[in-house]
């Protein structure tokens, strides 16, 4: 990443931005005095690289516990007449929501910019929303770049749009955006001004009478929106078919009107501001269209949207053919409306309005991909890193419920972690929801005794999960005594989205120490009982959790080893097999260390039939040594 | 029908009919114990396995049991094949003071350790209040350590298959009935005579885990040294000295499930089997039963450590009779079709026999 191209002052020079940089190099360009996020992929990086520069940029960046704190910190310095900024992924925007809705009433001052990264296709995500229902739910403006140029400049532009309407504003990133890298041309930097103080004839109160308000606002904001430099239209002004895109897509859209050579025939509508619509110029866009393809990510938001437009003036547009999802023209990787919008479906879209052949492939290269075995790749199933802390704690968990007995469920969280729902942890996690849900479900099970549910509860959280919202779900076992097992997985590290600081690690994001907030602290001031396991000691954790299991009440096991990936933890030494202990399939075990418990670095050596452990791959946590039934697995020091 | 792990884990695990006699354990990182609990932690990949051969409640055949051990066919229909009804007791003070009542396992166990007739001995440790756990003792002050009933089923036998793997030494064992048939099944395998003494102790049934969650809400109980369950009585505690008693209708409902169709209180596969008088706590029955069974008790007793009385014969259709009851509840079940009791292989005649014992 470029620290370096990010903060020079240098205005006209063109530089290689990713999306996420390119955003935060627009916070900069507006004069951003303060920024606050969870992370999130593939948000993460904006403020991972607005932080670092905080110091000497003289403006204030924050690793928040939550969304919703991040939001209201940055309202905070909103109200205090500083621009601020938020930044988090779509499943970070439902938590940040019900401050954001109220914001839209109580209105903002300086310029608020709450960044949301989508993730069409869920690369590095449990589910696949469309943060474009969430603003018009809140009634804010929402703007999409196109590009990474763009991002960037629509950033700034967000801002001025902000203090003009009194409201915050969304920029609606995706995954091909944030992690795309393109040039960008720098705009010169304004450091954030020194004035920030809360007026006293100022008030922000959410109240129902500003609804009304709020619809005004959004009027001018869709004004402005009338005017933005982000909407434009290319092509013949009199071509009947026309293409309404928004996000990369249009991008897709412009290339696959070239390859068809349809560009004498179809036009292609740019959209950055989607919500609200400026209606005049899709109204004047729309005149002397009679088909009209959408190409937009997640769902067919814009579709819809302007279909309704339609509706209301269908007797001054006239008939008109709508492709897109709802036609079936535009498909994600499943359903419409499900998966990401690629090159190759908007090809095949654009084809279908102009009405021409696309040879998706050219026949060298559909011949090359044949030659390609696929098929022949060994599949490769997501698993935890070989010596991943997690995976012990799995495996101790899983053991202790069979020797429990009592079809003990296992509630999951999001994080690393989360892959104890699959093999690698053993199919251990028998739900999934949102951060901090495993404990509010654990909560209501253990009350369900009354209606004769046995079954012991445990939950299985993360550390960075603990703060950002387990907290209140503790409170409510605790409170309502619901007989829970919160199992935390400390690895010390927000390891899942690059290994943020959290309240418990001691650090700040702008590098400086921080006061640790050790779980053990809180959940002892709730009054829980609670214990700290090291998970690499399997036999001693297999024991805790029985025994924790079979005790009243809610409590609390903090299962504590760091990530491995952590620069801080060094390898010192790593297992090998003695193959002279180790038997092979003689020995009954079936191959136990490589099978079952199956670290990807104890391999098969299949010449020798022995287990092996891969050199590189072992980080020497040592459970294998302790789980092979022969003894045959021992450490061996690096020199 | 195949016999190995998904047997182990559907015909007895999951049906809740393990005794925790844990002879399965210790073979394989798959099976493990906690809490007198035995669970496959793991699905094992095998279809066949040791964890099955071994175990008493997979399946349990008196007749060839009988045959192994006794070489011939069974000559007491109620109390299994035996050569000597006694009674008996320690005369080491230590032991007698430490024994459950008249310390004969104790003394047999510390005899076989100091005569050299076995180098280890696996009994039960642990007081009468906590779970105990198994001991794998090769001294005195071990043996002693262990002595006194602790009244649930402590997988005593876990070591038993990593002692037979490693080491050359010879074993006596401590056990239960269960375990004394299971100890018999491992025999069956290692045909290299290791198992040099086995001491069963009578029991009628064992109690399951959450008899200590019941002791656990009975702070008075917490710090009993002895526990007993005298013929027809009340739970007796002996906390600082004082006596105290638990009604038995409390304690019945905390029975190991295993327990009920137990059709073996006696340790009839044992060398020699000891149990209470019910009649005079310092003393203990002691049924002598093999041949090695007989050359241990007459050599402890030559030795100093036992002092052995014929049994008072009026006693003798009390013990009957109590054994027979038990044995013929469990027919019950395994007539009426009871899948708990279905590990049962008993022979027609043998069960005619149980019946038609005392009615003459
Ligand atoms: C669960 C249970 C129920 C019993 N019920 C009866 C009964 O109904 N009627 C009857 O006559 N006798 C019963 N007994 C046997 C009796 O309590 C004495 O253990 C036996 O008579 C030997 O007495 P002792 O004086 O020789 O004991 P000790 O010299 O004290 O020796 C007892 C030996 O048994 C071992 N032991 C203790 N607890 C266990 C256990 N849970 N599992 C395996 N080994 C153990 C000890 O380690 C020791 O080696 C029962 C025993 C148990 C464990
Ligand atoms: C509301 C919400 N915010 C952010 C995320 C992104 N996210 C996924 S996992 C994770 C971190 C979890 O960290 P931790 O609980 O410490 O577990 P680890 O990954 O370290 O095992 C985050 C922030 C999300 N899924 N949902
Ligand atoms: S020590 Fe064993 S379990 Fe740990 S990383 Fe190395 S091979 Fe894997
Ligand atoms: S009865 Fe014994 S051998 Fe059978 S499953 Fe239970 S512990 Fe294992
Ligand atoms: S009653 Fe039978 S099964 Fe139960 S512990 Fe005693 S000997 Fe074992």
């Amino acid at each position: 990443m470029s620290l370096h191209a990010l903060s020079t002052d240098a205005p006209g020079e063109v530089v290689i931005l990713s999306g996420n940089e390119a955003i935060a190099r627009g916070g900069l360009e507006a004069g951003l005095g303060y920024a606050a996020a969870y992370p999130g992929s593939p948000s993460s990086e904006v403020l991972g690289s607005l932080a670092p520069l905080a110091r000497d940029g003289g403006f204030y960046a924050e690793w928040s516990t939550n969304e919703k704190v991040a939001i209201e910190g940055a309202a905070a310095a909103s109200f205090a007449g500083v621009r601020a900024m938020t930044v988090m992924k779509a499943d970070g925007l439902n938590v940040a929501l019900d401050p954001l809705t109220s914001l839209a009433y109580s209105g903002t001052k300086g310029g608020l910019v709450v960044v949301v990264c989508d993730d069409p296709g869920a690369h590095s995500s449990t589910k696949e929303e469309d943060t474009r229902y969430l603003a018009r739910a809140c009634h804010l403006p929402l703007l999409e770049p196109a590009t990474v140029e763009e991002a960037k400049e629509m950033t700034r532009w967000a801002f001025d749009l902000s203090e003009a309407v009194g409201l915050p504003v969304f920029l609606r990133s995706v995954t091909r955006i944030a992690h795309a890298r393109g040039s960008v041309v720098l705009g010169a930097l304004r450091p954030p001004p020194r004035t920030a103080r809360y007026d006293l004839k100022d008030r922000f109160i959410t109240l129902s009478v500003f609804h009304q308000v709020l619809h005004q606002r959004i009027a001018q904001a869709r004004a402005r929106f009338e005017q933005a430099p982000f909407n434009r239209c290319e092509g013949p002004a009199d071509a009947s078919r026309l293409v309404i895109a928004s996000g990369p897509s249009f991008t897709y859209a412009r290339e696959a009107v070239r390859l068809l050579g349809a560009g004498d025939e179809v036009r292609v509508l740019k959209l950055g501001t989607t919500w609200p619509l400026p209606e005049d110029l899709l109204g004047a866009q729309l005149r002397g269209a009679r088909q009209v393809l959408f190409l937009e990510e997640i769902e067919p938001f814009l579709e819809t949207e302007v279909k309704s437009y339609w509706a209301q003036h269908a007797a001054a547009l006239g008939p008109m053919t709508f492709l897109g999802k709802a036609s079936g023209h535009v498909a994600g990787s499943g359903d419409p409306g499900v998966g990401e919008l690629t090159p190759e479906i908007a090809l095949r879209a654009v084809g279908a309005l102009a009405g021409r052949e696309v040879a998706l492939r050219s026949e060298a290269f559909a011949r090359k991909v044949e030659q390609v075995k696929l098929g022949e790749l060994a599949p490769r199933a997501l698993a935890f890193c070989p010596g991943c802390p997690h995976r012990a704690s799995f495996w101790a968990i899983k053991a202790a419920l069979e020797l429990d007995g009592r079809q003990g469920v296992v509630l999951g969280d999001i994080g690393c972690y989360t892959l104890g729902a699959m093999q690698t942890g053993y199919f251990t996690l028998k739900t999934v929801h949102a951060m901090g849900s495993g404990v509010g479900l654990a909560s209501g099970f253990g009350k369900l005794d009354l209606l004769g549910f046995t079954q012991p509860v445990v939950a299985v959280i993360g550390d960075s999960t603990f703060y950002h919202a387990v907290v209140p779900a503790l409170v409510n076992a605790r409170y309502n005594d619901s007989p829970v097992l919160v199992v935390v997985l400390d690895n010390a590290t927000t390891a899942m989205t690059g290994h943020q600081p959290h309240p418990g690690t001691g650090r700040h994001a702008m590098g400086d120490l921080a006061p640790a907030l050790p779980i053990e602290a809180i959940a002892r001031g709730l009054g829980l009982p609670t214990e700290v396991q090291d998970p690499l000691q399997v036999d001693e954790t297999v024991e805790s959790v029985y025994r924790l299991l079979r005790t009243d009440g809610a409590k609390l096991l903090i299962l504590r080893s760091p990530c491995v990936l952590l620069p801080s933890v060094k390898r010192l030494r790593r297992a090998a097999v003695d193959t002279t202990r180790c038997i092979g399939e003689a020995c009954g075990c079936g191959r136990f260390c490589n099978r079952a418990f199956s670290c990807p670095a104890l391999v098969w050596d299949r010449a020798l039939e022995r287990a092996r452990v891969d050199e590189v791959l072992c980080s020497g946590c040592g459970v294998c040594i302790d789980l092979c039934p022969r003894e045959a697995i021992a450490f061996q020091e690096l020199a | 029908m195949g016999r190995g792990p998904s047997e182990l884990q559907a015909q007895v695990l999951a049906a809740d009919l393990c005794t925790a006699c844990g002879a399965c354990l210790g073979h394989c990182p798959y099976l493990k114990t906690l809490g007198e609990r035995v669970a496959f932690i793991h699905p094992c990949p095998r279809d066949e396995g040791r964890c099955f051969e071994v175990c008493p409640r997979a399946s349990l055949d008196p007749e060839s049991l009988d045959r192994q051990v006794l070489g011939a066919p069974r000559r007491h229909p109620v109390l299994g094949g035996h050569d000597g009804l006694y009674f008996a007791r320690a005369l080491d003070a230590d032991v007698r003071a430490r024994g459950q009542y008249g310390g004969v396992a104790t003394a047999l166990t510390l005899f076989a350790l100091e005569s050299g007739l076995a180098g280890a001995a696996l009994v039960t440790g642990g007081t009468p209040t906590r779970q105990p756990h198994a001991v794998v003792a090769r001294d005195r002050d071990a043996v002693l350590a262990a002595a006194g009933t602790k009244y649930s089923a402590c997988p005593t036998l876990e070591p038993l298959a990593g002692l037979l793997r490693e080491g050359g030494e010879a074993l006596a064992v401590v056990g239960r009935p269960c375990q004394v048939a299971a100890a018999r099944k491992v025999e069956a395998h290692e045909k290299n005579g290791r198992l040099a003494a086995l001491i069963g102790i009578f029991c009628f049934w064992a109690l399951a885990p959450a008899f200590y969650r019941f002791l656990a809400g009975r702070p008075d109980l917490q710090r009993a040294i002895k526990m007993d369950l005298p013929k027809d009585g009340d739970m007796a505690f002996v906390v600082n000295g004082r006596a105290a008693s638990v009604p038995l209708d409390e304690i019945r409902p905390l029975i190991r499930a295993a327990c009920q169709t137990c059709f073996d209180p006696t340790a009839e596969w044992a060398d020699v089997s000891v149990g209470s008088t019910e009649y005079d706590p310092a003393w203990n029955t002691l049924v002598v039963r093999t041949a090695r069974g007989r050359d241990l008790v007459e050599r402890a007793g030559a030795a100093g450590a036992l002092e052995v009385r014929p049994y008072p014969p009026e006693r003798i259709p009390i013990l009957e009779e109590a054994v027979q009851r038990k044995k013929l509840r469990v027919l019950d079940a395994l007539e009426s079709g009871r899948p708990e009791a279905a590990y049962l292989r008993i022979p027609a005649a043998q069960r005619d026999a149980v019946r038609a014992h005392g009615r003459a």
